[in-house]
């Protein structure tokens, strides 16, 4: 048993930031190593990880502003662990992806590792103060990935990005705001303490009905612009199409998965005292981003745009999932987050190798790569198929379950997704498959040839996973399967759960 | 013993698929001949386990997946028929493959796609639940897509996989629609499962379908159907089949004449309890196969490449299939027997057909009968045999066809007598269609004069193997099998906790067979007594049911067609020619060689109008309104930025104007807050 694992976790991303900040060249050793370590914690803490248990593990708590009840209280339990386990393997892997960057390379793998720290500590903090720091934490080096390592209109990109979420997450700081100083200890005193709070939100006499709605909506619109659902998903495609590669598949596979995570940490336990009418409403914005992002997806230009508004609609079934509020919806929900963040990365790199193997991502420009692409091809091509949810993927199960398990509580909602989402998304992951790669080769492509095998690695590693847990998803769902249990149970506060 | 290996027949072809993948680049002729030995292999064990578990035992085998899903396998007569039948058709197409695409650059990558598609239709055959057989469904599917566009740098190939994936996929919406629906009905019944079942599972299934509402088995199975259509090739999902002959021939025969194409026909089968259940379940399947029978025929009457014919007429003779599972209302699980017996029977002329066209093409190199003629002098080997499947699927008397299509010619008869006759006088229309068209091809393939400069030479021995095996099949099978094979297949439902009877009740089928249909019900009380052995003779001698004309009229239908082809094309006995029935500017003509114009409807103005439309309008309101907004707010914010900054005048003056102002100002609101109480 690793003692303060979790803590471990965050400060060694941390440290190897500051290291590679001041290693120059060697910059990408550092963040190898430093990603390298993190990700065998984390495979530790799987082993170690009590799949049936329903209490937080890794917990630690320490005394931080006592003042004003601040702590510094880290813990994981289903819900948080496989995002853990996923910011670990796809930090990794984006750095090794990233192993040719050559421009000022010591800021840029430092702004990935920071990037890491950043989710990391979203993934695990138990407190609300720490859970917005970090949360905060993590659009710095977003926006400077974007701002400085981006494409012609990353000035745009890097302050819509910036501004919008975190106009978003300022509105979420009130509704914190509202739960803390609505909320008294016992002692007089007040808390941050995530647990906590959310379990007073279930007693009327505190957070009466209005009230409550207010904060939830506050809390909602935070975690919504994350994910990004529609009608706030304008900053992504923007932001996706001017980030460098490492950007795009960070942004893709960890943060938006912030906005997942809080669906089902903050969100999820409050909905049952709120008003009704939120099930209506997140639900048909669960349903119009599947529906929409599809169709956004079928009408772009740009490849990556195109990957940029599937992640609209995947992130969709995450929405849905968690609102139908069944276990067998819940449960997929969480996979869809999982299986999304691994997903996306290889689409993500795919459509960076091609930018800058070819020189350009418009799709009609585009045509028979294959032939001289031919193992990227096939790397890309089942990435493509794991997207649009070709079974003995992960993608394929995690749909399944939330479509099976929302058609419970949402029949209707359930049923215009699967008419009119499922053969838009095979349709534009195939088109863009043919234009780009099938067909003769053009002429001006003759001399295009496979990108470096760390590219090549790192793609062909996520199609691994995809089908380690695409065959085999109890690996994962286990541990979901509990906390989706626990998230339709009354939250348990850490003090009764006996860790504390 | 073999049973205990039964998971062998897909890790077989899977050990194959990476093996190839991996390493066929360094072996000779892509390392076809592992893909081979891969499904022989699961030929032996499919026939090990067939001489343990004939003729009455079932194998089931489970183990738990994830949440409330299992992995299992479930061998009984249907499945078993089915893992025999793709087993041995599709080694000996492997074989055949090992030949034609010798010096092919991306043969390894063909074998490795093969072997897949082999483990993929073996492992839809003996799923034991609907989740695992619908995962195996997607990729045969993707296995069909692979190979469709396996010469990815033709644009029409990578343009018929893609329409090959997306029009089954519509289908595929609706089977998980299905899915998801049975489930939840399941899920609804809170039943009290032993260790070891499963919501999914077929037997789970079967024996809870009296307890779901009719109309949910109506849509469940309409959902089910829908999946079945497109991957059947049914009408109107059929537009993808003739598009799929852009990949090899070999393909086309294995997958979309002899295996894949037949998983829809067998998913409904494997559910025919749910169909039987399902008030108008079994109408639409009779209704959609009749029809696309026929329809399939007219179309394959004027296609001039050889290989779209036979695509045609795989539609065709999978609508009779769809259709023979449709009468079943009247005659119960005996439909069963008789539509996996063609299912069968197909498979064995259709891929000797295929693979004879293959034969024919390799040599004469191109596709279009038009420029072949005479090919017969150089060809004698493939000639025949392609006369014997030709035959065997024009039905003509004793060879496999006659029995199997026929038989279903039969049930519809008696479905027409209880229920309807539509579906009776379509599939004869088709029947006469058949014979015209499949002896049109032969007579205009291998007779005749030549009518361009092709290559003369027969193929080599590793492709004509295979054509004399299937033909040996495509001639006796019928014959030999017919009698054991339906009483066989009639027990398939007996090892499962249900009740035809019962289940009749619900989809109001009991009437008919309680004063019309001696046959059926003594076909059903038959196997419920006595038990499957030796029941054979149910089924296809119900002779006094039927007035002898019934009996005779597909031999005639048969027969004549075969000559109307004849007079039409076979230069010794040449009467007509297909000008004086026809001319160019003929619209009917027109309209089929254009498949009833479905691609300009379904391409044309579905996909590119409709849905790229749609696509296109989303995309405008997403940068004019959704975003729009927020670049309007931003401007704004600029644009008031601009008026403010103005009163950052920089004279010393107008700051203490402004700062008193303020002062007093704030004095005031005070003041006044004060007196109301506020503060």
């Amino acid at each position: 048993m690793i003692s303060n694992a979790i803590s471990l976790l965050i400060a060694i991303p941390l440290l190897g930031a500051v290291v590679s900040f001041f290693a120059g060249t060697k910059a990408k050793f550092v963040a190898l190593i430093a990603s390298l370590i993190p990700l065998a914690l984390s495979l530790q803490m799987y082993l170690e990880f009590d799949k049936t248990s329903k209490i937080m593990q890794f917990v630690e708590s320490y005394n931080w502003v006592p003042s004003i009840g601040v702590k510094y209280t880290v813990g994981v339990d289903g819900i948080g662990f496989p995002l853990v386990l996923l910011s670990t393997i796809v930090s990794l892997l984006v750095i090794i992806y990233s192993w040719g960057e050559t421009k000022k390379p010591n800021q840029y793998f430092a702004l990935l590792l920071l990037n890491e720290v950043g989710v990391l500590g979203v993934f695990t903090s138990l407190d609300f103060f720490l859970f917005y720091i970090f949360w905060e934490i993590v659009l710095i080096p977003m926006f400077f990935l974007i701002g400085s390592w981006g494409g012609p209109r990353k000035d745009y990109a890097a302050i819509k990005f910036f501004i919008y979420t975190h106009v978003a997450s300022l509105v979420m700081l009130l509704a914190i705001f509202a739960l803390y100083f609505t909320y008294q200890m016992p002692d007089g005193s007040r808390t941050f303490d995530m647990l906590t709070l959310l379990a007073a939100t279930a007693d009327k006499t505190i957070f009466p009905t209005n009230m409550l709605n207010i904060i939830f909506a506050g809390l909602l619109l935070g975690f919504l612009v994350k994910m990004p659902a529609f009608p706030f998903h304008t900053w992504l495609p923007d932001a996706h199409v001017e980030a460098p590669t490492a950007g795009s598949v960070v942004l893709a596979a960890l943060l938006l998965k912030m906005g997942g995570y809080g669906l089902f940490r903050v969100i999820l336990p409050m909905l049952p005292h709120v008003d009704k009418a939120f099930v209506t409403i997140i639900a048909i914005i669960a349903v119009i981003s599947i529906v929409y992002g599809a169709f956004m997806a079928l009408a772009q230009k740009d490849i990556k745009k195109l990957v940029a508004y599937s992640s609209v609609s995947h992130m969709g079934f995450v929405t849905l999932g968690a609102v139908a509020f069944t276990w067998m919806s819940v449960t997929g929900a969480m996979f869809q987050q999982f299986s999304h963040g691994i997903i996306t990365c290889v689409l993500f790199m795919s459509a960076g190798t091609i930018q800058h193997v070819v020189g350009t991502r418009v799709i009609a420009d585009l045509g028979g790569l294959a032939d001289r692409m031919p193992k990227f091809a096939v790397i890309m091509m089942a990435g493509f198929m794991a997207s649009l949810g070709l079974p003995g993927m992960s993608g394929f199960v995690a749909e399944f379950m939330v479509l099976t398990g929302s058609f419970a509580t949402l029949p209707a909602y359930t049923m215009i997704v699967v008419f009119l989402s499922i053969v838009t998304t095979a349709a534009y992951h195939l088109w863009a498959m043919q234009k780009a790669m099938f067909g003769p080769i053009l002429k001006k492509y003759m001399n295009v040839h496979e990108p470096h095998a760390y590219e090549l690695f790192s793609m062909a590693m996520i199609i691994v996973l995809s089908l380690i847990f695409g065959l085999q998803p109890g690996l994962i769902t286990d541990i979901m399967g509990t906390a989706a249990t626990q998230v339709m149970q009354p939250v348990m506060t850490l003090t009764q759960m006996g860790v504390i | 013993m073999y049973a205990d290996y039964a998971y062998l027949i897909v890790a077989l072809p899977v050990l194959a698929f990476l093996l190839c993948l991996f390493l066929g680049w360094h072996l000779p002729r892509g390392g076809g001949f592992i893909t081979v030995l891969a499904t022989f292999g699961a030929l032996i064990v499919s026939l090990g386990i067939f001489s343990e578990t004939y003729p009455d035992k079932i194998i089931h085998q489970s183990m738990p997946w994830f949440a409330d899903f299992n992995v299992g396998i479930l061998i009984d007569p249907l499945a078993l028929v089915m893992l025999l039948m793709v087993t041995f058709v599709v080694t000996l197409i492997h074989i055949y493959g090992n030949g034609y695409m010798n010096g092919d650059p991306g043969a390894a990558r063909y074998f490795a796609e093969a072997a897949l598609f082999s483990a993929s239709m073996l492992g839809l055959v003996y799923a034991d639940n609907l989740l695992q057989l619908f995962i195996f469904w997607e990729l045969v599917g993707l296995c069909s897509y692979l190979l469709i566009g396996f010469w990815y740098r033709k644009p029409s190939a990578a343009a018929a996989a893609k329409k090959a994936f997306l029009t089954t996929r519509v289908g595929d919406v609706l089977f998980l629609a299905g899915i998801i629906l049975l489930y939840n009905n399941l899920a609804g019944l809170n039943l009290a499962l032993k260790p070891g079942e499963y919501l999914l599972q077929f037997p789970v299934i079967y024996a809870h379908l009296t307890q779901i509402a009719p109309d949910q088995l109506t849509l469940i199975a309409l959902g089910l159907l829908g999946g079945a259509i497109g991957k059947s090739g049914q009408f109107p999902l059929h537009v993808w089949l003739p598009d799929a002959m852009e990949g090899p021939t070999t393909v086309s025969a294995m997958i979309h004449a002899a295996t894949m194409v037949t998983a829809g026909v067998y998913l409904v089968a494997r559910m025919f309890p749910l169909f039987y259940a399902a008030p108008y379940g079994l109408t639409a399947v009779a209704a959609v196969g009749a029809f696309t029978a026929l329809f399939a025929a007219t179309m394959g009457l004027t296609s001039f490449d050889i290989k779209r014919v036979l695509a045609f007429s795989t539609v065709s003779q999978l609508g009779f299939m769809m259709a023979g599972l449709g009468v079943g209302a009247a005659v119960g699980t005996f439909a069963v027997g008789v539509s996996i017996f063609h299912l069968i029977g197909h498979s064995f002329f259709k891929a000797l057909l295929f693979l004879c066209a293959g034969s024919v093409i390799h040599a004469v190199n191109t596709n279009d009968m038009r420029e072949m003629g005479g090919v017969g002098k150089y060809m004698k080997w493939t000639m025949y045999t392609m006369l014997i499947g030709s035959l065997s699927l024009a039905g003509f008397p004793l060879f496999t066809g006659f029995f199997s299509k026929d038989e279903i010619i039969v049930i519809a008869y008696e479905y027409g007598t209880l229920i309807n006759f539509l579906p009776y006088i379509f599939l004869v229309l088709a029947a006469i269609l058949t014979a015209i068209y499949t002896f049109r091809m032969w007579f205009s393939v291998f007779t005749g004069k030549e009518r361009s400069d092709y290559a003369k030479h027969e193929s080599p021995w590793v492709m004509l193997g295979p054509l004399v095996i299937l033909a040996v099949f495509a001639l006796g099978f019928g014959i030999a099998a017919q009698e054991d094979f339906y009483s066989y297949l009639d027990s398939n439902f007996e090892h499962y906790d249900l009740d035809f009877a019962e289940l009749g009740v619900i989809g109001g089928h009991v009437l008919e067979g309680e004063h019309g249909a001696p046959a059926a019900e003594g076909e059903q009380g038959a196997a419920a007594a006595k038990g499957a052995a030796g029941e054979g003779e149910a089924g296809g001698e119900e002779g006094p049911g039927e007035p002898w004309y019934i009996q005779i009229l597909p031999i005639i239908v048969a027969i004549g067609g075969i000559l109307t082809a004849a007079l039409f094309y076979w230069d010794k006995v040449k009467k007509f020619d297909p000008s004086q029935v026809t001319g160019e500017k003929d619209p009917i003509r027109k309209m089929l060689l254009k498949g009833y114009y479905q691609h300009e409807i379904m391409t044309g103005w579905f996909a590119e109008t409709v849905v790229y439309g749609t696509a296109l309008i989303c995309n405008t309101i997403d940068i004019k309104l959704v975003d729009g907004w927020l670049n309007w707010l931003s401007a704004w914010v600029m644009g008031f930025a601009q008026h403010v900054r103005k009163v950052q005048t920089g004279i010393i003056q107008n700051y203490v104007t402004a700062l008193v102002l303020g002062v007093v100002v704030l004095v005031v609101v005070i003041t006044l807050a004060m007196e109301v109480g506020l503060v």
